[in-house]
């Protein structure tokens, strides 16, 4: 078995609420995702996907267990893991000012690329996009489709072995959200670790290799689809989604009945 | 901290901005255009108003006259801005006239104080006016000066009648001397004007900069584009830094380039417009002035935008940026109203107020004056609010309510911040902070 770009461990991120008191926004997950695999984490608006991506991407800091990625401690050596990573979500926008092709630049030469290869290294991306046409145009001009190249085309400029995904077709149109999903196919191919995080399962199932259920800050299943339909019994993924999350929260009923305590949620 | 980094991210700063027209408008246009337009503007503003005022009749009425000074109420009647309205015969109804913004002056002759008095014909005059209507108070003006001017005469007639050398007569006299040089005049006005414009100029090319680099990488959704790049937190905002106090300091020195320049090609024919000689003003700065107003300029840009970012960093949009910003603003521009005292000089206390003591200092350069060791105490409380504020801000950057601006980083809650920082070490080396 190959290396895990991505090691994920006991992960936990504790938030303080003055009303609420420490609330668990992800409550000790453990995935990892390999080179050349799309692992998908498939949950709810609220079920701690964009906590545990940014964690991953050292925006915030875990509380509690660690995550390392290519080999780079988040906590230890921030700056490295930055360097070895992608990160797109629908709230990393681009700079309206500057055009496609300075765009392209600067976040290749902030992510530490070789200097000296820049300019070939945008020019390949200008033209595997498409962007030629209109990478002289300031970012602000251009229409969401054109946007979504050019974003797409920043994340990987400084050919990073991982790549993160925050649900990234929200908001486009089909013909862009299906655009989205080839790129990410054709990622994964060149060897790339991809972390893909959905509330969609149509996308999980089309994309994703192995898929990690996440519930109230917990992984609740994780394997292929293949695995998922054995252990529940279920066909579509959005039944075993139901089937995962219905299970989790009847355990959870029988616990707190159990301990005497309230029904809490997060 | 990458210095790599730091110019990578400067530049690309650098470059949205001179893209972006409202900073390219408050920290270039405005500084280079500002003083040429202000003072063409204010000074034909004040020829046109005093011309006006001076065209403007001033309308009188005369009760009383004594007949022996009919001479008086002839120069009176001669004058072409005084306009002596007779049909008024008494001091009630002209009271209710002036009162009433219909008459400028009243004039009553009344007789003289000492009943003894050894001149015969001699009188006293009332002249009642409105302080508050600017018509009338030059109405009373012109009465008192043409009244003077007949007094003077008509009391040195007496006096050579009775045989009294005018040197008697006069027993003093008071000469004034003005012994200011054409370059002092100058200074003078230098020292108003420049102290007051460069400060509001670097403040107002910080502004922008410091809220578009701040709140407006927030409300664009660049911030988190930024927060995963692979530059440390602290590189980030040191370019930023960098950044804002540039255009700050690129402000100010535009700003005195522009001033010399239409101080003396602008300023001086519309002064010649107002009566004064072609060379009644010359505007000519100390040597070391220069580098001193350079380094007070340099001192202030580095206070203003670390200050202005601090608090800008809090907002959520450009909006809120400059809602919070703004006031501040002001509030900076209260003490250069202590710059602007121009007999005070730097002294201990001053030289402790930021702001106000740089003014100062600048107004003391273009004055020629150099106290080194109130200089040197002025740039080092300038320094140390810098460093203040650079100490809050990695403070800030250490703190994820902050970094998100989630509900708990907004300013009203600025101490929860780090109460909620120190909570939020549960886990294994979050002492570290973000980096």
């Amino acid at each position: 078995m190959a290396i895990a770009n991505v090691k994920v461990e006991g992960l936990q991120k504790s938030f303080w609420d003055e009303s609420r008191g420490e609330v668990r926004a992800v409550d000790g997950i453990d995935f990892d995702c390999q080179p050349g695999e799309v692992f998908g984490l498939l949950g709810a608006n609220g079920a701690g996907k964009t906590t545990t991506l940014r964690m991953l991407a050292t925006i915030l800091k875990p509380t509690g267990g660690s995550a390392s990625l290519n080999g780079y401690d988040v906590l230890a050596d921030p700056e490295a893991v930055r360097r070895s990573l992608g990160f797109y979500s629908a709230s990393t926008a681009l700079y309206p000012r500057l055009t496609g092709r300075e765009t392209l630049e600067f976040f290749a030469r902030i992510n530490g690329y070789p200097a000296n290869q820049v300019a070939q290294r945008v020019e390949e991306l200008i033209d595997r996009f498409g962007i030629r046409e209109y990478a002289g145009a300031r970012v602000g001009k251009l229409s969401s489709g054109m946007k979504q190249k050019i974003s797409i085309a920043r994340t990987i400029v400084h050919d990073p072995p991982i790549l993160i995904f925050d649900e990234p077709t929200v908001g486009l149109d089909v013909m862009a959200a299906l655009e989205m999903q080839n790129v990410v196919h054709e990622l994964r191919d060149e060897g790339k670790a991809i972390i893909f995080s959905t509330h969609i399962m149509s996308e999980a199932e089309k994309l994703c290799d192995r898929i990690g259920i996440i519930h109230q800050g917990r992984i609740l299943a994780l394997g292929t689809l293949e695995e998922h339909r054995q252990a529940t019994g279920k066909h579509y993924l959005e039944d075993v989604f139901v089937h995962e999350v219905m299970q989790a929260e009847d355990q959870s009923a029988k616990a707190k009945a159990s301990s005497g305590e309230p029904g809490t949620s997060l | 901290m990458n210095w790599s980094d730091i110019w990578v991210l400067y530049r690309r700063e650098l470059r949205s901005a001179f893209r972006d027209r409202t900073i390219v408008m408050n920290g270039i246009l405005v500084p280079v255009f500002m003083y040429p337009i202000m003072m063409w503007v204010m000074m034909t503003g004040l020829v046109f108003v005093l011309g006006q005022m001076d065209r403007e009749s001033s309308r009188l009425v005369i009760l009383d006259p004594p007949p022996e000074h009919s001479v008086l109420l002839d120069t009176l009647g001669a004058q072409t801005n005084l306009e002596i309205q007779e049909d008024v015969v008494s001091e009630d109804s002209a009271m209710v006239l002036l009162r009433a913004g219909d008459l400028d002056a009243l004039v009553e002759f009344l007789p003289p104080t000492d009943e003894n008095s050894a001149l015969e014909d001699n009188f006293q005059v009332l002249i009642r006016y409105d302080r508050a209507v600017n018509r009338s108070s030059q109405a009373s003006t012109r009465v008192e000066s043409a009244i003077a001017d007949y007094r003077s005469e008509w009391l040195t007639q007496q006096a050579a009648a009775l045989g009294i050398p005018e040197t008697d007569r006069e027993q003093f006299r008071i000469v004034q001397d003005n012994v200011s040089t054409e370059e002092d005049i100058g200074t003078l006005l230098m020292g108003f004007m420049i102290p007051m414009f460069l400060v509001i100029m670097i403040a107002m090319g910080c502004l922008m900069p410091a809220i578009d680099s701040t709140a407006g990488e927030r409300e664009r959704s660049t911030w988190e584009t930024l927060m995963t790049v692979s530059a440390s937190r602290l590189s980030v905002v040191t370019a930023k830094y960098f950044y804002v106090a540039t255009l700050g300091i690129l402000a100010g020195v535009l700003n005195v380039v522009a001033m010399f320049a239409s101080m003396g090609v602008i300023m001086g024919p519309l002064l010649m417009d107002l009566g004064e000689s072609a060379n009644a003003f010359q505007f000519s700065l100390p040597l070391l002035a220069l580098p001193v107003m350079i380094v007070a300029a340099i001192a202030l840009a580095l206070f203003f935008a670390a200050a202005m970012m601090i608090l800008a960093a809090f907002a959520r949009t450009f909006k809120d940026g400059q809602a919070m910003v703004g006031p501040v603003f002001l509030l900076a521009m209260m003490p250069i109203l202590m710059g602007e005292q121009t007999d005070q000089t730097l002294t201990p206390l001053t030289a402790a107020i930021p702001v106000a003591n740089a003014a100062m200092m600048i107004r003391d350069a273009i004055n020629g004056v150099f106290l080194w060791p109130l200089i040197a105490e002025t740039l080092a409380v300038l320094l140390a609010m810098v460093t203040a504020c650079l100490l809050i801000a990695r403070v800030l950057l250490k703190t994820e309510d902050f970094i998100l601006l989630s509900p708990d980083g907004r300013f009203s809650k600025f101490s929860k911040i780090f109460k909620s920082s120190s909570r939020s070490r549960l886990g294994r080396n979050s002492s570290e902070g973000l980096k």
